[in-house]
Order: structure tokens, then sequence, then C-alpha cells
């Protein structure tokens, strides 16, 4: 075995993947990305720009891309495709009010085509609070079963208690991976 | 790394030596060299904490306690300093042996740079407490406050409702600015309106430039990012370069708000000088505003102050 397959090797077992968190401001996807890199989440202010974390998790260097969700940052997002592996779409479960625009936002994404082939993971977020919608409402206000693009799944979870956050994000690394890495 | 242990852990053994030493020859204790020695102000007030914090001798260790335990009964304020300090003082004076008479400047300088450093533990308890209050809509004062931020920064044009589009104007993120607010709570709010309030003329400039049409950033969102900067530079311990360096103020809560709007209107002013591309630089330029303010803060003798010119401007 040469030097250059030894390396070659190495590079192929650090399984990289690139995740994009979006959705619209006050979803709460600082908030995912600190409670799911065991950060403090009680000091978070409202992101402008981005926030880049690159982290560790189950033999995988995720690169997480959180973009700020106000509506005039929105047209920067797609800056942000590129060779995006998959997308979190943080919701707020309960925003009733602007599932619409949230829906709007979600579909006009998917048409996007640098995002053909990427993982969505609807993330229903602040499912602990009251009056938080159901994962099948939201389900339907979303239209989530029209998408035939895309693998999609909606995990109902909360970024304050932890709650499903975990199995959704593997979820979505289990079916990035199904796609992008061979089975040795 | 391992340079840098060796050297803490030998000064950790040395230093009774050390001080043993000069205060043979000096014939002074190490709080009088501080106050005799080190400019008033910041670079003076951090050597007598420092001196304080790593005493071994019992009686200090309970000064320090029993003041802590002052201002967690929030019982730390200038009319009680007499009957706290004056106890504290004379256990100093009588541990290290200083004649109160011959050494009458020590007094008076040391008393200074207690109420100081005792000043600067409370305002991170009061601020804390500010952060940790959330903006609540269900609370008349919290909803005053609002509705006076908006008129003090737009007086020529009223709400048309609670809930508009017109938040934007002034940089919140949709027409209910109540969810901005997030982490830093009541907090984010005090230091907009403080800063309207206060320096009307300097934020009416920053609102226009978050307004231009190239450069334009959202105001209230850029300033509770900023309100995040100023909290951590004053929990780590940074701020005190500006707090102990204000000759008029012990550090309260004022003094934060004005340290607050120092930020914002220099933010502004390199965000400006950037010649940013779009938002999305917001993250880069942000980091480097934080970076070059700490490097401003590492040096004790650094003295802030908002160029009062653009006040009139």
């Amino acid at each position: 075995m040469g030097f250059l397959t030894i390396l070659k090797k190495l590079r192929q077992k650090e399984k990289e993947m690139r995740i994009l968190m979006l959705g619209l401001d006050n979803a709460g996807k600082t908030t995912i990305l600190k409670r799911f890199n065991g950060e403090p989440i009680d000091t978070i202010s409202p992101t402008l720009g981005f926030n880049i974390k690159t982290l560790e998790h189950r033999g995988y260097k995720l690169n997480i891309w959180d973009v700020g969700g106000q509506k005039s940052l929105r047209s920067y997002w797609k800056n942000y495709f590129e060779s995006t592996d998959g997308v979190a779409w943080v919701v707020d479960s309960a925003d009733a009010r602007r599932l619409w625009d949230c829906a709007r936002e979600l579909h006009s994404l998917l048409r996007e085509e640098r995002l053909a082939g990427a993982t969505l993971l609807v993330l229903a977020n602040k499912s602990d609070l009251p009056g938080a919608l159901t994962s099948q409402e939201i389900r339907e206000a979303l239209d989530l079963d029209s998408i035939k693009t895309h693998h999609w799944r909606i995990v109902r979870c909360s970024a304050v208690t932890g709650e499903n956050l975990l199995e959704g994000m593997d979820w979505m690394l289990d079916d990035i991976a199904s796609r992008i890495f061979t089975l040795d | 790394m391992i340079m840098f242990n060796l050297w803490s852990v030998l000064q950790w053994y040395l230093r009774p030596f050390i001080k043993w030493f000069l205060r043979k020859t000096t014939k002074l204790c190490e709080l009088q060299r501080i106050c005799y020695g080190d400019k008033a102000g910041a670079e003076r007030t951090c050597n007598v904490e420092r001196s304080l914090m790593l005493s071994r001798t019992r009686d200090v260790k309970e000064v320090v306690a029993f003041l802590d335990s002052v201002v967690y009964e929030r019982r730390f304020v200038p009319r009680n300093f007499r009957e706290f300090l004056d106890p504290s003082i004379g256990i100093i004076l009588r541990v290290k042996k200083i004649n109160p008479k011959l050494h009458s400047s020590f007094v008076g300088s040391f008393r200074r740079c207690l109420e100081q450093i005792w000043s600067y533990r409370c305002l991170m308890d009061q601020v804390e407490h500010l952060r940790q209050t959330q903006f609540d809509s269900n609370n008349n004062e919290h909803e005053d406050k609002l509705l006076k931020l908006w008129s003090l920064l737009v007086p020529h044009a009223p709400l048309e409702a609670r809930v508009t589009k017109q938040w934007q104007y002034i940089g919140f993120q949709g027409d209910d600015p109540k969810t901005d607010f997030r982490g830093m709570g009541l907090l984010g709010l005090e230091n907009l309106l403080y800063f309207s309030m206060e320096y009307p003329q300097v934020s009416s400039h920053v609102l226009s430039h978050s307004l231009h049409p190239k450069y334009g950033y959202t105001f209230a969102i850029v300033g509770i990012n900023i309100t995040s900067m100023a909290y951590y530079l004053l929990k780590d311990g940074s701020a005190k370069t500006y707090m102990f360096n204000s000759k008029q103020y012990l550090p309260n809560v004022n003094l934060f708000h004005k340290f607050y709007c120092y930020l914002f209107y220099e933010f502004d002013k390199m965000w400006i000088e950037s010649k940013p591309a779009n938002m999305m630089e917001f993250s880069d330029i942000f980091k480097k505003f934080e970076n070059a303010v700490r490097i401003e803060l590492a040096d004790p003798a650094s003295v802030f102050r908002i160029n009062v010119e653009v006040d009139n401007v």
C-alpha cells in the first residue's frame, strides 16, 4: 500500500457534511445549533449575518451554517446553497400567524437547483410552548406531502428541553450518509 | 503553555516571599504600594482587587466575603457605603498595621477602590437581573418603554398600531418587536431607550446611517447584538477598564448604558467605514469590532468617550 493510498483512505474516513439551517426569524435556529453543540442557550440575540459551527457527531464532521431569517436577509440565503447536503428547516410551532409565510419560503427554497438532492428535515420547534401546533397540522400547513423532489421528514422538537432534537438530526445524517458515502 | 503554568505555580509559592521582601525594604504593604504607586483608575483598582483576592490572610478574606454578601443582599448602595466600608477599612488597617493618621491619603484612595470594586459586582448583579427579565407585552411598564422608544426615535410619525410594519423602520425584524429582545430581555430595550433619550443627536445620527440605501442595517437588532456584547464584556471583567476609569461615576446601570452608547456609536462608525457589500458581512465586521474593543480595554490607561463634536452636527 503506497503512501497516497493511505492518505486517500484517511480522507474518506473524515466524513464531512454541510448542513444549512434556515427558517423565518424567531424560529429558533441559533438556539437549536447551540443546544446541539452543548452551549448555553439563554443569552441569544437575533442573528444578523450567519453563525457557523463545526462539530463531530457519530464520526461525521458537520459544518452547520445558521443564517439569519429576517426578511431582509432571505435574499442572501442563496449564497450558502453550494454543496449543501442537508437543509434543516426550522419552524416556530407556536406562530400560526406566519405559517403561510413559512410555507411560501420553504417551497421557493425547494425549487432551487443547487439544493436538488439535499435532504430536508423540518424541525417543528417550540413544541413545549402552550398553543404549539401538532406536527400533523404543520405538515398540512406547509403542504409537505407535495414534496417529491427531496427526501423529507418532519420532527416535533424543542430546543429548550432538547426533546427529539437528536432523533431528527440523526435521521438527516443517516439519510445523507446513505446517499453520499458508499458503504465500505 | 507549560511554561506559563509553571510560572503561575511558582508565583503562587514565591508571592509571600516577594511581598515580605518588599514590605521590609519599602516599609509599605502591598495595598499601600499599589495605592501610592499606581495611577488612579483601572490600573490601581484592578491591582487592589487582585491583591485582595489573592490574600491568604483570614481577616482580609472575611472582609471580601462580607462585602460580597452585602452585594448579594442588594444593600451596597452609596448611602450605605460608610456603614459597610468603615469597618472593612478598619480591619484592613489593623491587619496591615497601617497608621491612618500617617497614611490618610492611602485611606482615601483605598476607599475609592473598594467602592469601585463592589459597585462593579453590584452592577453585574443588576444587569443580570434586567437581562433575565423577559419583555412581556402584558406588562404596561414594558409596553410604555417600547412606545417611548418609538416616539424618541421617530418623533414626526406616530405609530399607527401597536403591531405594525412601521417597527422595521427602526430596525426590528417584523411587525412586533416583542420577540426580538430574546435572551437580552429588558436589558436590550433599556439600552436602546437610554441611547435615544440621553444622546438624541448621536442616536438619530446613527439611525440615519442605518437607513442608508447602500450601507444600511437594522438599527434595533444591531443594538440588541451590541447589548449582548456589552453584557459579556461586563461579565468577564473586560469592562472594568471603562468603569474604573470613569472619574465622575461609580459603576452603575447608567454607566453601563453609557458604555453601550459608546459601543453602538463606535460600531456604527466602523460599519460605515468598512463599506460592507451587504448585511451578511455583519458577522465578520462585528467580530473585528469586538477584537478592537477588547484590545483597547486591555490597556488600563484607555479612556473612552463619544466624540462630542458629532453631537452638535
